[in-house]
C-alpha cells in the first residue's frame, strides 16, 4: 500500500517541482509556455500605459525646463569622457568658467566605471553670453605608480548664438605612460 | 541570523529560478548598446553614462529629450534600439514593439536590425504569440553579438519546446552545446529536451555531465556570482536526475544523483527528501531517517520540510518503532497547527499592509529598474513564511510594478512643485521685462548721453575731421602740450607786437620765430599720423554707435517678441500642469490596486501553504489512526491487515 502511495507521492512531487520555481527534471523548459501564454492582465496593462504617459510627460517637462533655464543661444554644456583611462583613476573634477568655479564633482566608483565603458557625463549645464570665455578644468585622482595626480586643462573659446558643447577628455598617452587631459569643442 | 540565512537561500532560489528561465519568462533585458565608438554626439554618451549605471529612468528621459533637440542624430538607430530596450524593460511592450518594427521597416543597419528582430521575438514570446515569435527569430541574420546569439538559441529551443517539438529543440541545443563556452543552461535544457523526447539515456548523459561538472575557477578579488549560479544549476541537474530516476523506479541511481547536491544549497531540501524516499523505496527506512530528520528541523515554510515531519514517523513505523512514530505524528500535527496559526497571523499582517510597507521601507532604491531585487525582509510576525512568497518571479515582478508606481508618484509630486516654480519664474521675467525694458530703452534714447545726441556728436566730429584734413589744419590735432605751447606763442606774439625795435626785442622775436617754426614743423610732421588716428577713432565711435543702435533694435525686437515667448511658455506650462495633475491620482489609484494585487499574491501563496498543511495534517491523523488500529489489533491478538 505504501509503495503505491510512494509512487503517487513521487509523481506528485515531480509534478510539483516542474510547476513550481524549481524547474526540475523534465520540466524546466515546460515552465516557458506557462509564462509565455500568460494572458495580459488588465491592471498590468494599465500600469504600462501610465508608465508610458509619465515617461513622455517627463520628456516634455525636461524639454520645457531646458528651454526655460538654458536657452539655446546662451547654453553651454560641459562633458567629461574617459578613453581607456588605465593610467588615471579619476576622483574629482573642478571646472572654472571665466575664473569662477561652476562645478566641483566627486565621482563614485559606479560613475567611473560608466565612463570607462564609454559613457560621457554632462557635468555642467549653464548659460554664457556671446563672446570670448576661458575654461579651466582640474582633474584630481591617482596617476601612474599610485601617486596623487592633479592636472589642469585650459581652453579659450568663443560663444556664439548656438549652444556650446565642450568635452573634457581624459586619455592615456601610451608613449609617455602618462594620462593626458584634452578639451574638445563640439 | 537564521532569518537572514533563510532569506538568502530564498533569494538565491529566486535568482536561480529566474536565471533558469531567463529566456522563457525573465525580464526583457536590453543587452549592451550597439558599439557606439567613436562617439559622435556627446549627448548620446550622456545617455550611456546613465544607462551603464542602471539609472534607466534618467537615461530614457534624457535620451528622449536629446532626440527632441536632435542632439543624437549621429546615433539615430542605436538610440532608438536602446530606447526600445529600456521601454521593454519597463514592460511597455507595445511601444517597444513599435520602435523595433520601425527600425526594421526603415532598413536600419544589419546589427541594429538583428537586435530589433531579436527583441521583437522576445516580446512576442512573452505575450504568447509563439508563431510570430518564431517568425521574428527566423529573420535574424548573423549579426547578433555572442551573448545575444546564445539567448537566441535558447529562445528558439524554448519556442520549439513550447509546441512540444522536443526533437527539434534538442537539435537546436545540440548545435550550441557543441560549441566552446556553451552555457550550462543550454546543456541543462538539452538534457531536459532529450528526456522529453523519449531519449532518456541521452538526456541523462547531458544532465549527468552537468551534474558532475567542476565549478568554474573563481577570480580572486572579484565578485563571482556566476560561480554560485553554476553550483545551483548543477544541484538542480542532480535533483532533476534523482527525481527522474525515482520516477523510473531506479532508487539506487537516484541516491547517487541526490548525494551530489550540496547540503546548504537552495536545492538541498528537495534532495534530502528525495534521498529519503529513495532509501524507503530500497526498503532501508533506517537510511531514510538521517536525511529526513535533518530536513524536519529546517524552516517549515518549505513544503519539503513539512513532508519530512511526517516522513520521519513514517520511517519509524517502517522500522516497527511505533512509539516514536506515534510521538512523531502527534508532534507533526501540533507543529502543523502552530504553523497554521502563524500563517493566519501572517495573512492578517499582509492584508494590513505591513508586508508592502516593510518591503518598501527596507528596500529603498533610486529609480525604477528591472534589475532591482528585494534584499531585506520586512519586520513582521512569522517572517519566515514570506521567503517562498518573495522568491516567486510573479511576486517580484508585481512588487517591482508597485515600487515603480511609488517612484512615479514621487516623480510627479516633484514636477508638481517644479512646474509651480517655472510659473513663478516666468511671471518674474515677464514683470521684469515689462518694467525694466521700456525704462532702459527710454534712457538709452534720451538726454545728452542718449543715442540721438551721441549720433549728432559723432556727425559733428566727422565734419571737423573732414575740415582738418581739407585745410591740413595740423594745429587742430595738436596734443595738450602743443596746445599749451601754441597758446604761449600767441601770448608772446602779442607781447612782441607792443615792444619797440630794441635789440632785446629783436632777439626775442628771433627766438619766437625759431620756436614757432619748430612747433609748426613738429605739428606738420605728426599731422598724417594724427589724422589717421582721428579717422580710426571716428570709425570706432561709429562702430560702437552702430552696436548700440543694433542693441536698441534687438531690445525693441525683444520688447515685441519676449512677451510672445512668455505666452508660449505659459501655454506649455498650462498644458503640462493638468497632465501632471491628471496623472497623480491615476498613479495613486493604480498604486493602491497594485498593492492589493501584490498582497493577494502573497496571501494566495500562504493559503497554498495552509492547504498543504491541512493535507499533511490529514495524512498525519490518518497515520495516527492506523497506528492506534495496529496497537488495538495487537492487544486483541489480531494481526493487522496489510
Amino acid at each position: 500500500m505504501f509503495q503505491r502511495s510512494l509512487r503517487v507521492f513521487v509523481a506528485a512531487l515531480l509534478l510539483g517541482l516542474t510547476a513550481a520555481r524549481f524547474a526540475a527534471a523534465a520540466d524546466a523548459p515546460a515552465a516557458a509556455p506557462a509564462a509565455a501564454s500568460a494572458p495580459a492582465d488588465g491592471l498590468d496593462s494599465r500600469i504600462q500605459d501610465v508608465k508610458g504617459d509619465v515617461i513622455r510627460l517627463n520628456r516634455d517637462l525636461l524639454v520645457l525646463e531646458e528651454e526655460l533655464l538654458f536657452p539655446a543661444n546662451t547654453q553651454v554644456a560641459l562633458f567629461v569622457s574617459m578613453d581607456v583611462g588605465k593610467l588615471f583613476e579619476l576622483d574629482s573634477v573642478q571646472v572654472k568658467l571665466d575664473d569662477k568655479v561652476v562645478t566641483t564633482y566627486l565621482y563614485t566608483p559606479a560613475e567611473v566605471k560608466a565612463l570607462h565603458r564609454g559613457g560621457v557625463q554632462r557635468v555642467y549645464i549653464g548659460n554664457l553670453k556671446a563672446g570670448e570665455h576661458t575654461l579651466v578644468a582640474f582633474f584630481t585622482g591617482g596617476g601612474p605608480h599610485e601617486r596623487d595626480y592633479k592636472r589642469g586643462a585650459t581652453l579659450k573659446f568663443d560663444k556664439g548664438t548656438d549652444p556650446k558643447y565642450i568635452e573634457l577628455q581624459i586619455k592615456d598617452s601610451t608613449g609617455k605612460l602618462q594620462p593626458e587631459f584634452d578639451v574638445k569643442v563640439w | 541570523m537564521p532569518l537572514r540565512t533563510t532569506f538568502r537561500n530564498a533569494a538565491r532560489l529566486a535568482g536561480a529560478a529566474l536565471a533558469a528561465s531567463a529566456i522563457a519568462a525573465g525580464p526583457a533585458v536590453a543587452a549592451d548598446p550597439v558599439n557606439s565608438h567613436p562617439l559622435k554626439d556627446p549627448h548620446y554618451g550622456d545617455v550611456l553614462f546613465h544607462f551603464y549605471q542602471e539609472h534607466y529612468f534618467t537615461s530614457i528621459t534624457r535620451l528622449m529629450v536629446s532626440q527632441h533637440f536632435k542632439r543624437v542624430d549621429h546615433h539615430v538607430d542605436e538610440a532608438e534600439l536602446l530606447r526600445g530596450g529600456m521601454l521593454l524593460s519597463y514592460g511597455l511592450h507595445r511601444e517597444a514593439g513599435d520602435i523595433f518594427a520601425g527600425l526594421i521597416e526603415k532598413g536600419a543597419e544589419p546589427p541594429v536590425r538583428d537586435r530589433a528582430w531579436f527583441f521583437l521575438a522576445k516580446i512576442r514570446y512573452q505575450r504568447g504569440f509563439l508563431a510570430a515569435a518564431e517568425d521574428a527569430l527566423g529573420r535574424i541574420e548573423n549579426h547578433l553579438p555572442p551573448e545575444l546569439e546564445n539567448e537566441r538559441v535558447l529562445l528558439k529551443a524554448s519556442l520549439l519546446m513550447a509546441r512540444a517539438d522536443y526533437a527539434a529543440a534538442a537539435a537546436v541545443l545540440k548545435g550550441v552545446t557543441g560549441k566552446t563556452g556553451a552555457g550550462p543552461y543550454a546543456r541543462y535544457n538539452l538534457g531536459v529536451a532529450l528526456i522529453k523526447n523519449g531519449d532518456i539515456a541521452g538526456g541523462f548523459a547531458f544532465l549527468d555531465a552537468l551534474g558532475t561538472a567542476a565549478t568554474p575557477a573563481v577570480v580572486v578579488g572579484q565578485e563571482n556570482p556566476a560561480t554560485e549560479e553554476f553550483r545551483s544549476l548543477r544541484d538542480q541537474a542532480n535533483v532533476a536526475l534523482g527525481f527522474t530516476a525515482l520516477q523510473y523506479n531506479n532508487p539506487s541511481a537516484a541516491r547517487i544523483y541526490l548525494e551530489r547536491v550540496r547540503l546548504d544549497g537552495m536545492h538541498s531540501n528537495k534532495a534530502l527528501l528525495g534521498f529519503g524516499w529513495a532509501a524507503a523505496a530500497l526498503k532501508q527506512p533506517d537510511q531514510a531517517l538521517a536525511p529526513w530528520t535533518e530536513l524536519a528541523q529546517r524552516d517549515p515554510s518549505d513544503s519539503a520540510v513539512l513532508e519530512a515531519r511526517i516522513a520521519v514517523p513514517y520511517a519509524y513505523a517502517e522500522l516497527k518503532a511505533f512509539g516514536p512514530a506515534l510521538d512523531g505524528y502527534n508532534e507533526a500535527i501540533a507543529a502543523f497547527e502552530r504553523e497554521r496559526v502563524g500563517l493566519d497571523e501572517s495573512i492578517a499582517a499582509i492584508r494590513a499592509g505591513k508586508l508592502v510597507d516593510g518591503l518598501l521601507e527596507r528596500n529603498p532604491g533610486e529609480e525604477m529598474g528591472w534589475f532591482w531585487n528585494i534584499r531585506e525582509l520586512p519586520d513582521m510576525p512569522h517572517v519566515g513564511h514570506l521567503a517562498p512568497v518573495l522568491a516567486q518571479h510573479q511576486f517580484q515582478e508585481a512588487f517591482k510594478n508597485l515600487r515603480d508606481l511609488r517612484f512615479l508618484s514621487k516623480n510627479l509630486a516633484q514636477w508638481q512643485d517644479n512646474i509651480g516654480v517655472f510659473s513663478d519664474m516666468l511671471a518674474n521675467r515677464r514683470q521684469a521685462f515689462a518694467e525694466r525694458l521700456p525704462d532702459i530703452r527710454k534712457r538709452a534714447g534720451a538726454g545728452a548721453s542718449g543715442l540721438g545726441a551721441l549720433k549728432q556728436q559723432a556727425d559733428a566730429l566727422a565734419t571737423d575731421v573732414a575740415r582738418v584734413e581739407a585745410d591740413a589744419d595740423a594745429a587742430a590735432l595738436a596734443d595738450a602740450r602743443q596746445r599749451d605751447m601754441l597758446a604761449r606763442l600767441a601770448r608772446a606774439r602779442a607781447t612782441l607786437a607792443t615792444m619797440g625795435d630794441t635789440p632785446e626785442a629783436d632777439a626775442a622775436r628771433a627766438r619766437y620765430r625759431l620756436v614757432s617754426g619748430a612747433l609748426t614743423w613738429q605739428l606738420a610732421q605728426e599731422f598724417a599720423q594724427r589724422l589717421w588716428d582721428a579717422k580710426k577713432s571716428l570709425q570706432t565711435i561709429r562702430a560702437a554707435l552702430a552696436d548700440a543702435v543694433r542693441s536698441d533694435a534687438a531690445l525693441a525686437q525683444a520688447q515685441h517678441d519676449e512677451p510672445l515667448r512668455f505666452d508660449a511658455f505659459a501655454a506649455r506650462i498650462a498644458e503640462l500642469d493638468p497632465r501632471i495633475k491628471a496623472l497623480i491620482p491615476r498613479v495613486a489609484a493604480l498604486g493602491q490596486e497594485q498593492q492589493q494585487a501584490v498582497q493577494e499574491l502573497a496571501v494566495a501563496e500562504l493559503e497554498r501553504q495552509k492547504e498543504r498543511l491541512a493535507a499533511y495534517t490529514v495524512q498525519a491523523r490518518f497515520a495516527v489512526a492506523q497506528l492506534y488500529d495496529h496497537a488495538a489489533q495487537k492487544e486483541t491478538g489480531h494481526a493487522p491487515k496489510p
